[in-house]
């Protein structure tokens, strides 16, 4: 039985150059677990724990945006298995439940033609390609959602609550809803 | 300028060069520690170095050293022996200078951490020095300390209340698998998929073996569904449920009779017998015979149907976020509630504290400093406590990873290295922890003894006073051990001795290191003090002169006390009280009168032996 999440899982994603600054200022690169105890809330421990609230913000507002071929791509040498697998760190859990949700969503929103891939007419390695770039797709999403949020106000995000909001007002179909409701007008 | 004379054995007398002479008979190491000039110069522990040097001079912790050293040395080249005949397997090449990097940067931290814990012990210290100073200041001192304890109290439950207090929301996020909240009609768009997929799977699967006509697949063909529907997959019910079925002879799935030989019946036991020859068939070709094609090269659908299965039951934990978020919210909000009544509590034992610390007995400006510096103070110690508390936790768990780490490189080693190193290795580990700990044992023992000596000495010469206790505290400072003198008050360190006390305990360690060098080095040197007891009363001068002459090793001493002026003529004479004093010899050394106060040449000194 094959198993293509094992293979997604070995890959680095990637983000668009456009918006290191986020990654710079909104993340503790090394993971400062226990210090900086005044920021809780106020930023991610880690890059890759950006990414996938990028990720899940975009996914749920429906932001699907491919990163343009005009930006040049970067990324921080993190496979998706190692995401929540901090080796420094013993007091947070690990993240394989939400590595499988993400995965279940990419299968979700690919565009896959799964009885040709089983027919072997399509490769693996195709598939887990197009996976990879809808993830990075709604990511980009995402965090031009976070960029127009700060562009708004850029004090936004000093409340411990602000990531948490984010995510519980964005409930997938609202949007859509939303916007369907802005093209009738 | 030394001048040195020396005796030769036929009696004649030679004038030498009096510094070497004196290096000699009085090594520079042991004079350091026998020479006091002044009650400032009797506390030479106050450099780093000072007591621990001593300590070593005279403890046997110094034969010691070299072999930990020389066990240092053996362990170190055994592990880099171990090292080298791992990283010879290839396989573990990467996974082993990964653990490498990680253990560095564990004990890189650690190492700070210890740092930062060493700094922040000292710094409470001192602060704990000045509040006590300040204090003594204060009129109401019971009342005082009953405040302080309150606030002490209230300042615990309102950190205990912050601690409650998660609003770690973003961290929440992931280890909680909050961020999944919304995630439930993903999850049926990939249900959805994933089903319509495995249908049309089995639907072409079905298809493709009735044109292709294979035996197997004519059975398939044949159904006999209505409407000429896709089968379910073989193995669905399962072996075990379809079995039930047939002997309850009940169709479990749709609720409906199925007698023996019925054929609701014949149908179960059809497909059960196609099941059960499935797997027969694929257990005998285990290569395949046939030449043709299968349909379906892979199959990833079963994998996916799996993941969506498992991931149904966590749906019903996805429901349950938003309202334990809310809870949580809730929680944190009361919790705040609480703290503000706490710290309201606070601020009026402050102020009562304020009103007590204003009845004191110094002048006003200088109150005010204490005053403003009091405050400040407590909140520093209180800072200093949690980050105390706080390096340590964070110690424990690096510490923790740290071993974990290096289990997990001596496992590979284990399993990639030379068995005769690794069991090298672990001799040369525990021969350098018996040389360590040898070391510390003699070092600790020394101290005990000094410790006990001292104390001793500290009772007899302040007889019927307070004295508190003498203690010794090693402290580790960036790799090296100190030995640090406390007056402690019942456990409590005391910080405000007065010069009396502190000079009597200095004294006293020194006599107490002067007795145990006599009995290890089996020589002994004097000691030379000049005016120490100049803060001593005369009563307690002369308790102190007499505990000097119990003593064993030879003292020399140069004191001002015990003159007496006549009103009248102005004449010099020695107390009566100095009868009393036991001594071996002691000399009046006086200016001889009279003298021509403009001729330097009139001025002569007088020897008295009393």
């Amino acid at each position: 039985m094959e198993n293509l999440f094992d293979k997604w899982k070995t890959k680095i994603p990637k983000y668009s150059e456009v918006h290191k600054d986020l990654f710079n200022s909104l993340s503790q690169k090394f993971g400062a677990e226990g210090e900086k105890k005044i920021n809780l809330g106020k930023h991610f421990s880690t890059n890759y724990e950006l990414y996938m609230y990028a990720f899940f913000l975009g996914l749920y507002n429906e932001e699907f945006s491919p990163i343009p071929d005009t930006e040049k791509k970067t990324d921080f040498s993190h496979h998706i298995q190692h995401w929540g697998s901090k080796t420094t760190i013993s007091t947070r859990n690990d993240f394989t439940n939400l590595q499988e949700n993400i995965f279940l969503s990419l299968i979700a929103k690919t565009n896959v033609d799964f009885i040709a891939l089983e027919q072997g007419a399509i490769k693996e390695e195709e598939v887990v390609k197009a996976l990879i770039q809808t993830m990075e797709s709604y990511t980009n999403g995402g965090l031009i959602l976070i960029k127009e949020k700060i562009e708004e106000n850029p004090n936004y995000f000093l409340q411990p609550t602000s990531f948490l909001n984010l995510i519980l007002d964005s409930k997938p179909g609202k949007t859509k809803k939303k916007k369907q409701k802005e093209d009738a007008e | 300028m030394l001048e040195g004379v020396e005796e030769n054995k036929s009696g004649e007398r030679v004038q030498i060069d009096g510094k070497n002479l004196l290096d000699r008979v009085f090594p520079f190491q042991i004079r350091k520690y026998s020479m006091f000039k002044g009650e400032a110069e009797l506390d030479i522990f106050k450099s780093d170095g000072a007591l621990t040097n001593l300590i070593n001079l005279f403890s046997d912790a110094k034969h010691y050293e070299k072999y930990s050293e020389k066990g240092s040395f053996l362990r170190d080249k055994a592990e880099k022996a171990v090292e080298d005949s791992t990283k010879s397997d290839k396989n573990k090449e990467a996974a082993y200078k990964k653990l490498e990097w990680d253990i560095k940067q564990l004990e890189d931290e650690k190492y700070k951490l210890s740092i930062h814990l060493n700094s922040t012990e000292e710094e409470i210290r001192k602060i704990e020095g000045n509040l006590q100073a300040a204090g003594s200041y204060v009129k109401n001192a019971t009342a005082l300390d009953t405040i302080n304890t309150r606030i002490k109290n209230l300042d615990e439950r309102i950190s205990d209340m912050h601690r409650k207090i998660d609003e770690n929301y973003t961290t929440s996020l992931f280890d909680e698998s909050w961020i999944a909240v919304n995630f439930e009609t993903i999850h049926h768009e990939f249900a959805e998929k994933v089903s319509q997929l495995s249908i049309d799977r089995r639907k072409l699967q079905s298809e493709f073996d009735k044109q292709k006509g294979i035996k197997e697949g004519e059975r398939k063909a044949r159904a006999e569904l209505l409407n000429n529907a896709v089968p379910l997959p073989i193995g669905i019910p399962s072996k075990a449920h379809m079995e039930e079925m047939l002997r309850d002879q009940i169709c479990k799935v749709c609720n409906r009779e199925a007698l023996k030989d019925s054929d609701p019946y014949k149908f179960m036991m059809k497909r059960l017998d196609e099941y059960l020859t499935s797997q027969a068939h694929k257990e005998e070709k285990e290569e395949p015979t046939t030449s043709e094609e299968p349909l379906f090269k892979n199959d990833y659908t079963n994998r996916l149907v799996n993941l969506g299965v498992s991931h149904e039951d966590n749906l019903k934990n996805l429901r349950g976020v938003r309202t334990k978020i809310k809870d949580l919210f809730e929680f944190n909000a009361d919790r705040k509630k609480d703290i503000e009544e706490l710290n309201e509590q606070l601020e009026k034992e402050k102020a009562e504290r304020d009103k007590i610390l204003g009845n004191s007995s110094i002048a006003e400006e200088k109150l005010v400093d204490v005053l403003k510096n009091y405050n400040s103070w407590q909140d520093d110690l209180k800072h200093r406590n949690r980050e105390n508390v706080d390096y340590n936790a964070r110690l424990k768990v690096v510490s923790t990873d740290l071993k974990a780490k290096k289990d997990e490189k001596d496992g590979i080693d284990l399993k990639s290295a030379n068995l005769f190193l690794i069991k090298t290795r672990a001799i040369l580990r525990d021969i350098e922890t018996i040389f360590k700990d040898t070391k510390e044992m003699k070092f600790d023992e020394f101290i005990a003894k000094l410790q006990t000596k001292s104390n001793s000495f500290f009772g007899k010469i302040n007889i019927e006073s307070f004295t508190g206790t003498i203690v010794f505290t090693k402290r580790i400072k960036a790799n090296k051990s100190y030995v640090e003198i406390e007056l402690q008050e019942e456990g409590r360190t005391f910080y405000k001795p007065n010069q009396s006390l502190l000079t009597s305990m200095h004294i006293s360690i020194l006599f107490a290191i002067s007795e145990l060098a006599s009995e290890i080095k089996e020589e002994n040197f004097p000691m030379i003090f000049d005016a120490p007891t100049s803060s001593f009363g005369e009563n307690k001068t002369a308790e102190f002169l007499n505990l000097i002459y119990e003593t064993e090793n030879q003292k020399i001493l140069l004191i001002k006390d015990f003159l007496s002026t006549d009103k009248e003529t102005k004449a010099l004479s020695i107390k009566n009280e100095f009868e009393h004093v036991k001594r071996n010899k002691a000399f009046w050394i006086k200016l001889e009168r009279p003298f021509d106060k403009n001729n330097l040449k009139t001025l002569n000194t007088q020897v008295i032996t009393l």
